[in-house]
């Protein structure tokens, strides 16, 4: 913290970055530094850029590794180089009117963005040009004390396959935590009110086909040991989903990984009490290997943009 | 659930025990969050420097020790490594003592250590060792980068390794104003000892609960229950209430759809005036076009 800052540039895409403290350590349980971080972007950038790209960025700050304090940043810092995007929101609440979101566009940013020692990268499910309407809805599915792996995966699968019936195609990725992604994408061209309600009954619906293991309660305390909570509710303009590929602030460095179906299936048969470990697979340093070899399983080829009318007329034939 | 926070080995004479050290303690605190009375606004903490002024980030903040007034001897990060011992990720025992030597005043925090598989067997052992002694080992330990002093005693199955305070952290009883200890009358005494006898009981801890916060607990499901959306708290979804949400659902598209064809027909009629960007998506290609 007091040593004179180590500084270094980077020159990307034309634009000279001027970096500071590669040295100064972020997991201290690995030993992995911000330089590592900064690195671990620039390998995957374009991966990263494909989900980040105009989308409202909220930085989580962990200035002093994770074990340190941390901050959500949502406004651009002060510093901020002149050319980094950013795209203004009326704030509905505090004192300051106009929130200054950055937009990662380009690699650059992406790096100025990792060397701030943004550890999370939580971005809003619309884009600018269109704040109102989001491409995509996505369910929160979070394991409650005691649920297990299979517990989990099994939910997972039967949302994917409660979607399925309406004609709905899902992605899933790892939160990067303990819990699972699933996301609907959607051609840009419902409101946030129509994507919550479509939520809630696709939430309501699992729940009572899943009475004993699922919940819906918002309250950690009411919450029946060993459930997975459909979260639901995160669903709404300025709401945030953390970013394909964004690291996390937890022993190992994991990241949030987008995961095919099949991996979610070969979980539903694994015997492991917790979710974390098995999460923990995708971290830092071994995230690029995968994607060179796997490809974005978020990417284009797999995102459909689809429209609700057909699949809330199927929903009223085959879930009521 | 447990939490390790890190790996190492308990230390005596030439023993050697592979143990994780685990939180014993839950943290049950009700966490709250500032916000500002007329608007729910979160509130922030902004770190400002008191000479310019200016909003400071933890990068250009540095620790000062003031040691005269307005005066300070600054410290790095450095400088506090050098002064920290080896974090050695151990429980080094120095020395065993009888339990009843140490005042349970000095005991501050409990955490559990648990065997890795190959030291499950002299784990047991000196568990039993120290269980049939009476004695607990007086160990040093590195958390965190601190060095602490601590008692290593059995309960249980477990070996729990109890943090302690240090003689100089306690507070010195002679700065209060306390009665000498003073021959009481006897019948006086036997009273007392008569009230203290007919309430001793077992010592259960379970008897005790937090009630402070099972009530505050209980007033904020009230106020949530009666605020906006407790959509969660209503009975499992019968297929009627999902019908229903359903039926909203459909006039909002038929409204949207509406709403839509509307204004894009004005936009048409306008010949694309400016400053529409918030209006309508630019559909589909927008995502191909930064793909990998």
């Amino acid at each position: 913290m007091a040593s004179p800052a180590e500084k270094y540039t980077l020159e990307v895409d034309g634009r000279v970055l001027a970096l500071t403290n590669r040295q100064k350590v972020l997991w201290p349980s690995d030993g992995i530094t911000k330089g590592d971080l900064v690195d671990y972007y620039r390998r995957i950038a374009p991966y990263v850029l494909h989900h980040v790209a105009r989308r409202p960025l909220t930085v989580e700050r962990y200035p002093n590794g994770i074990d340190g304090p941390s901050f959500f940043e949502k406004n651009i810092s002060k510093g901020a180089p002149s050319w980094v995007e950013t795209v203004p929101v009326p704030s509905d609440s505090g004192r300051r009117d106009v929130i200054r979101f950055m937009l990662c566009n380009d690699e650059a940013t992406l790096l100025y963005v990792a060397n701030l020692a943004a550890i999370v990268l939580h971005v809003w499910t619309s884009q600018a040009g269109s704040l109102d309407v989001p491409d995509f809805v996505f369910f929160d599915l979070d394991p409650f004390d005691g649920c297990t792996l299979a517990t989990l995966a099994k939910t997972a699968l039967a949302l994917r396959d409660l979607l399925d019936s309406v004609g709905l195609e899902t992605l899933v990725k790892t939160s990067g935590g303990s819990g699972l992604h699933v996301v609907v994408p959607l051609e840009p061209a419902y409101g946030y009110d129509i994507c919550k309600g479509f939520a809630e009954i696709v939430a309501r619906t699992l729940h009572a086909r899943l009475p004993a293991t699922t919940t819906l309660e918002r309250m950690q305390a009411k919450r029946p040991a060993g459930t997975v909570y459909l979260d639901y509710v995160q669903v709404g303009k300025g709401k945030t989903l953390v970013a394909p590929y964004s690291t996390r602030a937890r022993a190992l460095a994991p990241v949030s990984m987008p995961i095919s179906w099949d991996e979610v299936e070969a979980m539903a048969r694994k015997r492991a009490k917790e979710t974390e470990p098995e999460f923990a697979r995708f971290t830092l340093k071994n995230a690029p290997a995968r994607l060179e070899k796997r490809g974005d399983l978020w990417g284009a080829e797999y995102w459909n943009e689809q429209r609700l009318e057909p699949a809330l007329k199927r929903a009223r034939e085959v879930w009521t | 659930m447990a939490h390790a926070i890190w790996s190492g080995a308990i230390n005596f004479g030439l023993v050697t025990i592979p143990v994780k050290l685990q939180t014993a303690i839950r943290t049950n605190d009700l966490r709250f969050n500032f916000l500002h009375k007329t608007d729910e606004g979160r509130i922030n903490n902004v770190r400002r420097c008191s000479i310019d002024g200016e909003e400071i980030s933890y990068d250009d903040i540095v620790r000062g020790y003031e040691y005269e007034k307005g005066r300070y001897v600054i410290l790095s990060d450095e400088d506090f490594k050098r002064v920290n011992p080896e974090a050695s990720q151990s429980v080094d025992i120095v020395q065993f003592v009888d339990l009843g030597e140490i005042d349970p005043m000095l005991f501050d925090k409990p955490y559990y250590l648990e065997p890795e598989k190959r030291g499950r067997h002299a784990y047991a052992l000196l568990r039993e060792a120290l269980r049939d002694s009476g004695k607990v080992g007086i160990a040093k330990v590195v958390i965190r980068s601190r060095e602490h002093l601590a008692a290593l005693k059995p309960s249980g199955d477990a070996l729990v390794l109890e943090l302690m305070h240090f003689a100089d952290e306690i507070v010195d009883a002679k700065s209060l104003d306390l009665p000498a200890q003073e021959k009481p009358l006897a019948n006086e005494m036997k009273v007392a000892k008569l009230l203290i006898d007919t309430m001793t009981e077992a010592f259960d801890v379970t008897q005790f609960r937090d009630t402070y916060r099972e009530e505050i607990l209980a007033m904020i499901e009230a106020r949530a229950a009666g605020k906006e959306t407790p959509k969660a708290d209503a009975p499992a979804p019968k297929a009627s209430n999902v019908v229903n949400l359903m039926d909203v659902l459909q006039r909002s598209l038929d409204e949207s759809k509406k709403s839509r064809v509307a204004t894009s027909s004005a936009h048409k009629s306008a010949k694309k005036s400016a400053a529409d960007d918030e209006e309508k998506p630019k559909k589909t290609a927008r995502r191909k076009t930064s793909a990998a």
